[in-house]
């Protein structure tokens, strides 16, 4: 169990890296699926007659954006688990490691 | 009508046995508030679908997709787009600094009684919020399914739950809401494989169809939510209320650790996702094959819908298979409402209870064999308040009180849970100052806006989060550059970041 002043800034010096890794990859996702699903109310709210556009028989671009909307959370899910078990959670592990001498 | 009772008191047996069994393995604080931490992550992600699918929402969506067109298919699609924020910032942070609550994270940041109090208030008032509409809808469902009068139905869900919470605590609530997601989903998939056979497996047809009977207009947007800022403030409400509701993020104590709680999220996402993408073509089908005009009649809000269309489906009023399908469902529903208002009767109590008993008045100072008992003390007596206030509030509005409860979680919950695990100089200031502006603007203009007041509203937006959450937002932020700088707490920001990303404490 180390646990002296040295290990304790190992881990939050690792912290802070962690942080950043997710930051980089977690503002422009989260920036992504805001965009999409508000400026999909804001569209309704003020372009209906956009969103009436038919695209495949009497399924128009009002209903096309919401079944991407679907989608792209369901996309975005996937590849938060997938970055998170690669990237965020080694990281994570590493600072465990620091403070508790041990791993997770 | 009495195969649906039949297939009520069906489902009230299996959940009562469930709570037998559960009961016997619920003896520590652990077991009572979080299932020990011992579910997987499929298990809490059904229970999760089961939380988030409400009563009023799956059989609301159904039904303003029937009579509105798109905008009910907008309703159905916020939930889903929702667990995103919760995936990518709430759910393990809350994971690793919590044990049973929201104000356990408040607490272990701020670790002041203030902030504390302020924690509870949010978790009260959001609940009781969402808890009001509930049981008064279960008064009229289970009256309109079975017979029996508005009143009684209130108690005999609300003695269910009560009889749930007290004694199986978390683990008889999770699994209860996890037969129930069943149920739903096995509802839905045979509904949706139906339908598709209908149209020969060409869902096109379903809006064909629809057009042809109802204009163009129908699948168009504002037939439902007239004033834009509606729609964004619906938009808003969704995407970042769900993470203030105490109820549904408290689920995320019940797995052992972030990675299994980010897990469940995943779970959720594609089985609530599904489910909401469901009841978009259920509302297409029963404008089409059931009829607006036959809708409304039986329930001017459509609240009826999706159990006409399986009755529908079944084989028509007097069928054995149409009744049995309108049983099934009509139970389902019911079911949801008894998951629905057992898990917030729990997170209340762990509010009452845990946050304001044990730790604002004893200060932390109770054995954990003592805490169980007040807990389940705690349950029972907001159980009872549930039922008396359930009876009072038959007729009142309850789409003003789902309102205010999405609003006050997304406008004062939010920003203090955020802001606490994410901005160093936020303080007990910020938490009280967030916590008041968000909940004094969500309540004062869903009060005097059009749900409440009709035409002669103050205020023009049914849903005020466009405008309460940037409120409560900056009523943090003021507040806390207001306090001036907390700086112990700012020190011991490092340690608590550490917690928030791998659970370990340093302290």
């Amino acid at each position: 169990m180390a646990r002296n002043g040295t290990s304790l800034e190992a881990a939050h010096a690792l912290v802070k890296e962690l942080i950043a890794e997710k930051l980089k990859y977690l503002v422009p996702m989260t920036i992504i699926f805001i965009v999409s699903y508000i400026g999909l109310t804001v569209l309704a709210g003020f372009a209906k007659d956009l969103m009436g556009i038919k695209i495949v028989g009497s399924v128009n671009v009002g209903f096309a954006l919401i079944a991407f909307n679907y989608l792209l959370s369901w996309a975005l899910a996937i590849v938060y688990g997938r970055l998170a078990a690669d990237k965020f959670d080694p990281l994570a592990a590493r600072a465990a490691i620091e403070i508790s001498g041990r791993g997770n | 009508m009495n195969l649906t009772l039949g297939i009520f008191i069906g489902i009230l047996l299996i959940t009562l046995g469930i709570t037998y069994w559960a009961a016997r393995r619920t003896h520590t604080t652990s077991d009572f508030y979080a299932a020990d931490g011992q579910l997987t992550a499929a298990q809490n992600g059904f229970a999760l679908a089961g939380d988030w699918c409400s009563a009023a929402a799956f059989l609301g969506f159904t039904g303003l997709t029937a009579l509105y067109g798109m905008d009910g298919a907008f309703y159905a699609l916020g939930p889903l787009v929702a667990f995103c924020t919760v995936l990518f910032l709430i759910a393990e942070p809350m994971r690793n600094t919590g044990k049973y609550t929201l104000g356990d994270v408040i607490r272990s940041r701020m670790q002041t009684r203030t902030s504390l109090l302020a924690a509870i208030a949010g978790t009260v008032v959001v609940n009781f919020a969402y808890l009001m509409p509930q049981m008064a809808g279960a008064g009229v469902l289970v009256r309109l399914l079975t017979g029996i009068s508005y009143d009684w139905a209130v108690l005999l869900v609300g003695v269910s739950m009560i009889v749930y919470v007290a004694f199986g605590g978390m683990l008889a609530t999770t699994w209860v809401q996890i037969v129930k997601a069943g149920l739903m989903l096995s509802a839905g998939a045979i509904m949706l494989v139906m339908i598709l056979s209908l149209v020969h497996f060409n869902p096109l047809t379903l809006f064909a169809d629809a057009e042809q009977k109802y204009t163009a207009k129908y699948l168009l947007p504002g037939n439902y939510l007239k004033n834009p800022f509606d729609q964004i403030s619906l938009g808003l409400g969704y995407t970042l209320g769900l993470a203030g509701l105490p109820h549904v993020m408290t689920r995320f104590y019940t797995v052992p650790d972030a990675k299994t709680a980010r897990r469940s999220v995943v779970w959720v996402m594609f089985l609530a996702g599904a489910f909401f993408a469901g009841t978009t073509a259920f509302g297409l089908a029963a404008a089409n094959y059931v009829g607006q005009d036959v809708i409304r009649a039986a329930d001017t809000g459509g609240n009826l819908t999706l159990p006409l269309l399986a009755q529908y489906l079944g084989g028509g009023k007097d069928s054995f298979g149409g009744n049995l399908m309108l049983g099934f469902v009509a139970a389902v529903a019911v079911a949801t409402i008894l998951a629905v208002v057992s898990a917030l009767t729990l997170s209340t109590s762990g509010a009452i209870a845990h946050d304001f008993y044990v730790n604002w008045v004893k200060r932390g100072q109770v054995d954990g064999k003592q805490e169980v008992w007040i807990a389940r003390i705690a349950a029972v007596v907001i159980g009872v308040l549930a039922i008396a206030l359930g009876i009072l509030a038959q007729g009142v509005n309850d789409a003003v009180l789902v309102i205010l409860a999405i609003c006050v979680a997304a406008s004062a919950n939010f920003p203090v849970l955020v802001l606490s695990l994410f901005w160093r100089r936020f303080n007990t200031g910020g938490v009280v100052g967030g916590m008041t502006v968000g909940l004094l603007s969500s309540v004062v203009l869903a009060m005097i806006g059009p749900a409440m007041l009709g035409a002669d509203a103050l205020w023009p937006l049914v849903n005020p989060t466009v405008v309460s959450l940037p409120l409560g937002f900056l009523g943090a932020v003021l507040g806390t550059l207001i306090s001036g700088r907390d700086v112990e707490n700012e020190k011991r920001f490092d340690a608590f970041l550490l917690q928030v990303h791998t659970g370990m404490t340093s302290r």
